[in-house]
């Protein structure tokens, strides 16, 4: 057994963060959401120069066929770096599904986005966040020997910026996955930015006649669940590198703050919240470990990946709550990474069933034991 | 990363689990059915103790030379998940984990043929004398006293906590040799060949789970051999160091918290709540369960992240935080059951708690052990070093 990351994937890893670091530091990262700017060509060039836009697909569709702990590897830092560019919604999520069901328009979309010349997003998700996908609400009619689309998704990441969205719609008995431009007639989007700095924005489908080319996959609920337990082990990796960074600030800030002119972590309640934390970043990185392991091995079952999406939505609000605490007032100003970390550490909790959600599944008779 | 399946592995489950399902006696499992705390009913498991010995397993995490199994870290693990599955009462770990490994690093030739074969064998048990009245968190303020008296040592003061000390036959201690100068350079530990010594007075005392599990031990002037002493005089302190780290570390807990973990949802399938419907529905205990059944994940996963090597838990603070989180999910889970048993759990039901007991419980082994063994887990983050403590040893491993 050999759970730890290759020197390649290291490299890798370190290369990425010293680019992210280089090319935007967190001041740079917050004067460009000030404008509004969550895709910064910059960034998404170099991550396509690097070919990490195309890290997790298969030689066959264009990739150097990266494995899922290739992929927990760089998220990680990506996590760290509160990266905002849509490498979640565009290469983990709509990205294997294109991979998934193949095709001629999926195999060129998937070039494009490997270039970084398309943005493209994930509409699957509706009003309740971590339902079964046969709960999916949203429509697709057959009509005129096309299809006709009608639903809201309201949490698209990457949808203000998508040209083209991989849509997940009601269709005969099964749900299946169909591929729109955001141009065509009948979709409204509202653009809006996440409290942790991605674009993301609100997907009406009113009417959208598309042509049956768009269909790319019937009957796609396991695809999509295969496509979604990446999607969970991305979501952990980047809030454990949050994590990881929280901590480290946090610990350096408690030794060189000083008040009643000693340094507050010699203050045992300072002292016993720190240890705390790292209890908790342990407990949150042993699961991540382990349960990547168990997913490149293909025995990663539901309750695995309930117990690690739990794991980092609770322990990781824990710590970053801690973290702000500990920070006392700088902890609360937008000037300091602290919130922002917090704060994507929510976003990734709240994305694809929250903690209390997969506890409950773990819980009950259904949700099995690991 | 591989996690390759070992096939051997696979092989040598079925033999342990061959073993595990014929060697115990009816009363052997039902002292692990019956055990509500670290220490499984006395009798029963140091029988339990010679059965396994004779088997050549009583101490899989001992070195081959001293009669260990020669286990990879991964067929110990095997070894755990066989073993809890059955409900077998654990082995005491005083002898095994404390005393036995302390002597084999820094006991003398004589002490090691004298002690470990006893040991090993599990005809001996050792009772540990560390804490005081006066001593506890801070354990270095210890006072009882062993003055030099040609050959022995005369010693003087009391001892408590001293888990099973009215079934022990044997005892390590530390005793203060000196007090001029730190408080730890005046410590020196001792071992007790017999308890049943002229002026050695042992005090059961009742826990909150109404049975004697610690004792409080009196000395008044007590000679023993200066043989005994274990290191260097008044070079306690840095042994009993030594053996924290073997009290504190190496074990594996999961496996026997998913089994605890299973008993409880196992009984809440046929429990009624007042909403109608069983408990097993109930949306409050699903999510109570679920975050234990994640934490235990956690824990599990940390742990076999600590088989493999991986740098995570070769970190000076893992044996602390592995303590602190063991002991508080056992906490968390202990009151689980307790919530499951409902009022089964508040009466008092020692008799029937009892290894061949006449004495049926007035319900099922569940709610018979439920409140035992909340009330006994309460020890958990007080013993082996207080979870405060170990919180302030973890801040300590924090680099700046």
């Amino acid at each position: 057994m050999d759970l730890n990351f290759t020197d390649e994937q290291r490299l890798l890893a370190d290369s990425t963060t010293r680019f992210l670091e280089q090319t935007r530091d967190f001041h740079a990262r917050r004067a460009q959401l000030a404008e509004g700017v969550t895709l910064s060509s910059a960034v998404w060039g170099h991550l396509a120069g690097q070919g990490l836009l195309a890290l997790p697909r298969s030689e066959a569709a264009g990739g150097p066929g990266g494995s899922i702990v290739d992929l927990v590897a760089i998220a990680m830092r990506f996590g760290a770096s509160l990266l905002t560019e849509p490498y979640l919604a565009t290469v983990v999520l709509a990205g294997a599904a294109l991979e998934a069901a193949g095709g001629d328009e999926a195999r060129t979309l998937l070039t494009r986005i490997a270039t970084g010349e398309a943005v493209v997003g994930f509409a699957h998700e509706e009003a309740v966040s971590g339902a079964p996908v046969g709960q999916i609400e949203t429509t697709a009619i057959g009509k005129d020997g096309g299809y006709v689309l009608s639903g809201l998704k309201p949490f698209v990441l990457a949808g203000g910026d998508a040209e083209e969205l991989v849509v997940s719609a009601r269709h005969d008995d099964g749900i299946a996955l169909f591929l729109v431009d955001t141009a065509t007639a009948g979709i409204m989007i509202e653009k809006f930015v996440t409290v942790d700095g991605r674009g993301a924005g609100r997907v009406r489908f009113d009417d959208v006649h598309v042509p049956q080319a768009a269909l790319l996959a019937r009957d796609a609920t396991s695809l999509i669940d295969d496509v979604v337990a990446d999607a969970l082990l991305y979501l952990a990796a980047e809030s454990v590198g949050a994590m990881d960074a929280l901590f480290r600030m946090t610990s350096s800030y408690a030794a060189t703050r000083q008040q009643f002119g000693v340094p507050i972590g010699s203050f045992q309640t300072i002292a016993h919240r720190l240890a705390d934390m790292k209890i908790a970043l342990t407990k949150a990185h042993a699961s991540l470990i382990y349960v990547t392991a168990l997913r490149e091995a293909g025995q990663a079952g539901p309750a695995d990946l309930s117990v690690l999406k739990a794991q980092t939505g609770r322990l990781g609000r824990t710590l970053a709550e801690a973290a702000v605490q500990t920070h006392g007032g700088v902890g609360m100003t937008d000037e300091l990474a602290v919130g922002h970390l917090l704060k994507r550490i929510l976003a990734n909790d709240s994305l694809f069933g929250d903690a209390e959600l997969h506890l409950r599944l773990l819980g009950s008779k259904t949700g099995v034991t690991a | 990363m591989n996690l390759d399946r070992n096939p051997a592995l696979e092989e040598f489950r079925a033999e342990v689990a061959d073993f595990l399902d014929t060697a115990p006696t009816d009363a052997i499992r039902e002292a692990g059915r019956k055990t509500t705390s670290v220490f499984a009913p006395f009798e029963q498991v140091m029988e339990w103790h010679r059965i396994l010995a004779r088997k050549g397993w009583a101490a899989p995490s001992w070195p081959v030379e001293y009669g260990g199994t020669g286990w990879s870290v991964e067929q110990r693990y095997v070894y755990a998940e066989e073993y809890w599955k059955r409900d077998l009462p654990p082995l005491l770990p005083n002898g095994l984990q404390m005393v036995g490994p302390l002597l084999m690093h820094l006991g003398t030739d004589e002490q090691k043929a004298r002690y470990l074969p006893g040991i090993l064998a599990g005809e001996d048990y050792w009772t540990q004398g560390y804490s005081e009245p006066g001593a506890g968190s801070d354990l270095a303020s210890l006072t009882c006293s062993a003055v030099a008296d040609g050959e022995d040592y005369i010693i003087n003061g009391s001892k408590i906590w001293t888990t099973y000390a009215h079934h022990a036959n044997r005892m390590f201690m530390l005793v203060r040799t000196s007090t001029e100068g730190k408080k730890q350079a005046g410590i020196t530990f001792l071992l007790l060949d017999r308890v049943d010594l002229p002026g050695l007075e042992i005090r059961p005392i009742i826990g909150l789970d109404g049975v004697p599990e610690q004792c409080e031990v009196f000395f008044r002037d007590v000679r023993v051999p200066q043989s005994g002493r274990v290191g260097a005089e008044n070079d306690g302190w840095s042994v009993a160091k030594q053996l924290l780290i073997h009290e504190r570390g190496g074990s594996v807990a999961s496996p026997a918290l998913r089994r605890r973990v299973e008993a409880i949802r196992d009984a809440a399938a046929h429990e009624r709540t007042a909403f109608g419907g069983v408990l097993a529905d109930d949306p409050v205990f699903q999510r109570d369960l679920g975050l234990l059944e994640a934490e235990i994940g956690s824990i599990e996963h940390f742990e076999k992240l600590a088989i493999s090597g991986h740098p995570i838990a070769q970190d000076f603070a893992f044996p602390s935080m592995a303590k602190v989180m063991n002991t508080e999910v056992t906490q968390t889970l202990s009151v689980l059951m307790t919530r499951v048993a409902g009022l089964k759990g508040y009466a008092i039901q020692t008799a029937a708690l009892e290894v061949g007991s006449s004495v049926a419980p007035l319900d099922d082994d569940f709610s018979l052990v439920a409140m035992p063994y909340y009330l006994n887990s309460r020890a958990t983050t007080i013993y082996a070093g207080t979870n405060e403590i170990q919180r302030d040893l973890i801040a300590r491993s924090i680099a700046h």
